[in-house]
């Protein structure tokens, strides 16, 4: 048989490289070209804190901060208020990246379904793992923005200090918290890729992991096992890891911050392999029975 | 003798489809491929023929890895499908899925690089590429805007420039005129042309027997999944040099057809356009100098208004009605109007 070459294409390192950097900023270019969108979004959070903080002023009136400190069980603070406005905002900024996450990689296939351009992304040579390294910047990065600008406003909004605790610590929660959600992510997206059905599992997903990475309640609230439960799924030690930081609060295991870090860690290694063999095993089932631009 | 570029071996591909019949869901088996095999040689234009729903297109996704067969195997640019997936992607560019394969939000320039760099194109070649495409396929007017404001004609053209981003020696295009005006549809073939002179090979489907007739070197009829007919053209055409075609229009009640099938001398009737009341009928006979007059006495008894008589030069159409008893044209607008009534994909 004839071989004649490929062309233009040069694979290697480089290449691979390129690719992850053209889906970022095309990804970036795509999301600005929507106006407002990234606006919207940085409020979300802040509205998403001012329901219980709004429920519980009315409920526990100008006791409510010690109310909640007391409940919480945490010691040392300060300005109480101001600890349980920035308890419900990081919460709240803390679920919307891993919600946001949920979406955009675990979305990502079933959109580029709808919209034609799964099979002009098959049919190319770029392993999906680049591609999906891409997407998975690109979201990490829109949801980073989103954390920080909505903290920003959010914090001038409540008028709290985020700044006051260990920040650096806090930002390597969340850079390790990204890792699983990206696991997580790829076996959102090939369930998705099996039911072509997206929009109701993810609404009910997301709102099961708010309810079990206590955004606005530390887990401790929970019956033991479904404490159990709660703290062996990573963004809860993501948003326990971050809240206790900036807080200067205990944490779900007690020990040193690095206790659960490292808890985190070792979910960042397992998840995306495992994420991402689930992945693969279901495209190619898909390529094997329906097809891949099917919707 | 020349040497295959692409190798098809017995391909089969089988689809389990669900039936929704008063209310009970069903499986149901369906074979899209049966035993295909066939070759593509280096350096020509293959056009692969049929009408919607015959199995071209999922022939196409099998030879691109985006389906994995059933049965069988198959070889493109020296690579397997099944095992060098990678290999086989980067040896083609392809058009398959019209203007749906391009993202509506970018430009038509950062669509050919974006998908420059999933082909691994390097990005000043990409540049260049990119440059060197927007002066072929005259981009230059609309190719800074976001395909969302482009017409069907300027996304089909651009989808064309995508499938050629990476220079590769095969080229697959999947009905690329289909929804292009007369003018472009035609400056796309005189492209394929060049193309192929360049040294590329195409592997061209269409349901459009003058495109096959124009662009390819060799052509393979597909219908219900299996190859039909394959050669070139003439050599088609020549398989069927003992026919002559008739085609007479006019009002032809119902039975007229069946009437006609069972005189001596006469190996197919199909009905090639129908509007209004008005039919063209398509007759591929022995002699027609022989059976015209009983042809005629046929349709008068039967009652039918004869308009006009014509003897016909043999086609690619009269070759895919020998071999399957319908016309191309009549089956593909049956297709076509069951899938707007949600039946599913293209073939």
């Amino acid at each position: 048989m004839v071989d004649r070459g490929i062309g233009l294409g040069r694979p290697g390192w480089r290449a691979n490289l390129d690719i992850v950097l053209t889906v970022v900023i095309s990804r970036l270019k795509i999301v600005s070209r929507y106006k407002g969108m990234l606006v919207t979004e940085a409020f979300l959070p802040i509205i998403f804190a001012a329901f219980p903080l709004m429920l519980g002023f009315s409920i526990g009136g100008p006791n409510a901060g010690a109310n909640f400190l007391r409940n919480t069980g945490a010691t040392g603070v300060a300005d109480v208020d101001a600890f349980y406005k920035l308890y419900m905002l990081l919460g709240a900024c803390t679920f919307t990246v891993v919600t946001l996450m949920m979406w955009l990689i675990g979305y990502w296939i079933r959109r580029e379904q709808e919209t034609g351009t799964l099979e002009s992304l098959y049919l190319a040579p770029a392993k999906r793992f680049y591609v999906l390294a891409g997407v998975s910047t690109y979201a990490f990065l829109r949801s980073l923005m989103i954390f920080v600008i909505a903290l920003s406003i959010g914090s001038v909004l409540f008028g709290v200090n985020p700044l006051a605790g260990n920040l650096g610590v806090a930002m390597l929660f969340y850079v390790a918290g990204f890792l699983p959600l990206w696991g997580i992510g790829f076996i959102f997206g090939a369930f998705i890729m099996k039911i072509k059905e997206a929009n109701s599992v993810i609404q009910l997903v997301q709102w099961v992991i708010a309810f079990l990475m206590g955004i606005y309640y530390p887990i401790t609230f929970f019956p033991g096992w479904m404490q159990y439960v709660a703290a062996s799924f990573p963004p809860t030690i993501m948003n326990d890891g971050v809240r206790s930081a900036v807080l200067g609060i205990g944490n779900l295991f007690g020990g040193e911050w690095w206790v659960p870090f490292a808890v985190l860690l070792t979910f960042s290694l397992i998840i995306p392999l495992l994420g991402y063999e689930i992945f693969l095993e279901t495209e190619r089932r898909l390529r094997r029975t329906e097809g891949l631009g099917q919707y | 003798m020349p040497e295959p570029i692409i190798k098809a071996e017995h391909l089969g591909k089988t689809f389990i489809s669900k039936e929704r019949k008063k209310g009970a869901k069903r499986k149901k088996k369906v074979e899209a491929l049966k035993d295909v095999s066939l070759d593509v040689f280096d350096g020509e234009v293959f056009g692969l023929l049929g009408p919607n729903g015959a199995g071209k297109t999922t022939l196409i996704k099998c030879l691109t890895t985006l389906l994995i067969p059933t049965s069988g195997n198959a070889w493109v640019n020296g690579h397997n499908v099944l095992k060098e997936e990678d290999e086989v992607r980067a040896s083609i560019g392809c058009m398959l899925m019209g203007d749906r394969g391009l993202y509506w939000k970018l430009t038509g320039r950062e669509n050919l690089n974006y998908f420059g760099a999933l082909y691994h194109v390097p990005k000043v070649a990409r540049t260049k590429r990119t440059q060197e495409l927007i002066d072929l396929l005259e981009l230059s007017d609309f190719i800074d805007r976001t395909v969302e404001t482009y017409s069907s004609g300027q996304k089909m053209i651009l989808a064309f420039a995508k499938s050629l981003i990476n220079d590769a020696p095969i080229l697959i295009l999947d009905e690329p005129t289909v929804t292009m005006d007369v003018p472009t549809a035609r400056n796309l073939r005189a492209l394929v042309k060049d193309l192929n002179r360049q040294g590329k090979t195409i592997l061209y489907t269409t349901h459009l027997m003058h495109e096959a007739e124009e662009l390819c070197q060799r052509v393979g009829i597909i219908d219900h999944g299996e190859i039909i007919a394959l050669g070139s053209p003439a050599e088609l055409k020549a398989s069927m040099k003992r026919e002559d075609v008739i085609e007479i229009e006019g009002i032809f009640p119902g039975r007229v057809i069946e009437d006609v099938r069972g005189l001596s001398g006469i190996r197919a009737v199909a009905v090639k356009a129908e509007s209004g009341g008005r039919s063209k009928l398509a007759i591929q006979c022995e002699n027609s100098r022989v059976v015209l007059p009983k042809i005629i006495e046929a349709l008068v008894g039967d009652g039918s208004s004869i308009e006009y008589v014509k003897p016909q030069e043999i086609t690619l159409e009269d070759v895919f009605m020998a071999k399957t008893g319908r016309s191309l044209a009549v089956d593909t607008a049956a297709v076509g109007k069951a899938e707007v009534k949600g039946a599913g994909g293209r073939g």
